[in-house]
């Protein structure tokens, strides 16, 4: 189980199409998004997102592409381009530009990005602890595991209901989900890591999986250690590229060193990280 | 095939066309691989070297700004060894590396470019001047007339190696740095490097980038670059590398207008890692339309008003 998974696809640059965007709770949006010659992506990696047409002169404000973690692919089907959709919250000038677009609007796109989950050993149990958008990053890692044979179990975290994404699809694809809310509003009332005990209090699973705040992922990182559990966390961070040039993701390591959490991660061994150290 | 003659001749540096990418935007170049045929374009930049590898600053680096980012990386890079043993072989051939470096003593600068002098693929040198000295306490190389000289005369000495110098534009007089370069034998002038600039986060008090300051770059500085690229064409017969927010072909030809041999694509390299490219295509359908035999004829086109302007 190397973190340096091998299964990488080279990354595309190109003009996707907005096939449609709704609405996934709160400040939430779906976006769905038709992307010829997409070669998908594996568990964990992300695009970088433009959204608008170019033009002549392209859009310079705001300047820079938002990366989003690919929630899950659609295979083309028959005669239409492959899709790949994102869930994301609107939160910023980036994020409501995306928000506004319509259906057949133009959106350039760099990808897939990033170091990807790694799988556990066949036959292992494994758990995700998802929080907020974080929970975006964590879908296609849940099915695939699930797939795969691997006894996952699916927790995740919110602020309340409404704020909740992905929950159906969850549900629907068969993997044993555990859900918190901070205001009780749906399932447990607490965080993700309240959740996290309960997970672990069975035989020993053979990966843990976080994404989410700072905050929760350096809670079950140091859950992960306790227990003596492998741990990945995926991280965010501003970037302008997305494909280790900008320089500008580096997350502090305990090594003393730094990662980029585009190229090197998004996904870290948790244990690797300086958590104390991340703005 | 077009019958737009695209080559030119930078400081000595022959170039199949007049777009590069600049460093500290390009990697070592076999990043944007997946991206770009590195042959559709003049050459680039590659990132900055220095004589061991270098670690860059804490979190946060970058931050968004009107039209432009800001960045603090603090120059990280492999080294001139493992560029020179790593990076270069791994170039496809037919590819023109500019090579550039940076210290923060002039001796230093002398042998990152004496170890890459006879590197293959390297077609020429362009020194980072915007650079703090150590020994005068931090303060640019390009911010002093008499500092430049003596950093470029020290890198004249170590390297047969087309060389450019690029400048800072934090200064007052650009025509002056550029004459400097020129008296002490460089072959070129590269600029503008990025605007120094500071951004503030109202909520927390605190600036956005961890090393406070940080340079600004994107469309926002282009009009200064175009500016200060102007002023330094008509201070000095050596040939000017204009660069500053570089989005599309009709940026690229205002350089060359405004007294640029070639041009260098920077902060768009990260939203489009193709852009160089096509950059480069538009310049030949630009020529095309405006009936211009060579792209070289564009240098110093600028056709000025009749009425005398303030320079």
């Amino acid at each position: 189980m190397s973190p340096a998974s091998p299964r990488r696809r080279a990354p595309i640059r190109g003009v996707g199409r907005v096939v449609s965007l709704g609405d996934e709770g709160g400040v939430n949006r779906r976006l769905v998004l038709a992307l010829p010659g997409w070669p998908g992506s594996e568990p964990g990696q992300f695009v970088m997102l433009s959204p608008g047409e170019r033009g002549a002169a392209p859009r310079s404000d705001p300047l820079l592409p938002r990366p989003m973690a690919v929630y899950r692919t659609h295979a083309a089907d028959g005669a239409g381009d492959p899709a790949l959709e994102i869930l994301f919250k609107v939160h910023g000038r980036g994020t409501a530009l995306l928000a506004d677009l319509e259906p057949g609007a133009q959106v350039g796109v760099v990808g897939p990005l990033g170091t990807p989950f790694p799988d556990p050993p066949l036959g292992a149990r494994a758990v995700i602890a998802a929080g907020g958008t974080g929970i975006a990053s964590v879908y296609e890692l849940a099915a695939h595991l699930h797939a795969r044979g691997v006894h996952v179990v699916v927790l995740l975290g919110a602020r309340s209901a409404r704020d909740l994404m992905g929950e159906a699809d969850f549900a629907a694809s068969g993997v044993p989900l555990a859900i918190a809310t901070e205001d009780g509003s749906r399932g447990v009332r607490g965080l993700v890591t309240d959740l996290l005990d309960d997970a672990l209090s069975g035989a020993q699973p053979a990966a843990l999986y976080a994404c989410g705040p700072t905050p929760m992922m350096a809670a079950v990182a140091r859950q992960a250690e306790q227990r003596g559990i492998p741990c990945w966390a995926s991280l965010e961070n501003p970037m302008a590229c997305g494909f280790g040039v900008c320089l500008g993701c580096a997350a502090p390591l305990r090594s003393g060193g730094f990662a980029l959490v585009c190229r090197d991660g998004p996904v870290l061994p948790a244990h690797e990280v300086a958590w104390e150290s991340l703005p | 095939m077009s019958a737009v003659d695209t080559r030119v001749n930078l400081g000595g540096i022959a170039l199949r066309n007049p777009v590069l990418t600049a460093s500290g935007t390009f990697g070592y170049g076999t990043e944007f691989a997946p991206f770009l045929d590195l042959t559709r374009i003049g050459g680039f930049v590659a990132k900055s070297l220095t004589l061991e590898p270098r670690r860059g600053n804490p979190p946060p680096r970058i931050a968004e700004a009107p039209s432009g980012m800001l960045n603090a990386i603090s120059l990280e890079n492999v080294g001139v060894d493992a560029f020179v043993r790593e990076k270069l072989p791994a170039l496809p051939e037919g590819v023109v590396v500019v090579a550039s470096l940076f210290e923060t003593e002039i001796e230093r600068y002398a042998e990152v470019a004496k170890r890459l002098t006879g590197a293959p693929r390297v077609a020429g040198l362009e020194v980072n001047a915007s650079c703090p000295h150590v020994k005068s306490g931090g303060i640019e190389f390009g911010q002093r007339p008499a500092l430049l000289a003596q950093l470029v005369s020290a890198v004249r000495r170590a390297t047969e190696l087309p060389l450019l110098v690029k400048l800072s534009p934090n200064v007052t007089d650009i025509g002056e740095m550029a004459r400097v370069c020129e008296a002490e034998g460089a072959n070129g002038i590269s600029l503008i490097n990025s605007v120094q600039a500071l951004e503030v986060d109202a909520e927390t008090r605190r600036p956005v980038l961890s090393n406070v300051l940080g340079g600004l770059s994107g469309p926002a500085i282009r009009p200064i670059a175009l500016r200060m690229v102007w002023q330094a064409s008509r201070a000095v017969k050596i040939p000017i590398c204009g660069m500053g927010g570089i989005t599309s072909a009709a940026d690229a030809v205002k350089f060359l207008l405004c007294g640029a041999t070639a041009v260098q694509v920077g902060t768009q390299n990260y939203l489009e890692p193709h852009i160089a490219g096509d950059v480069a295509d538009g310049l030949v359908a630009y020529a095309e339309r405006h009936g211009i035999a060579r792209l070289a004829d564009l240098t110093g086109a600028l056709e000025l008003p009749a009425r005398r302007v303030p320079t």
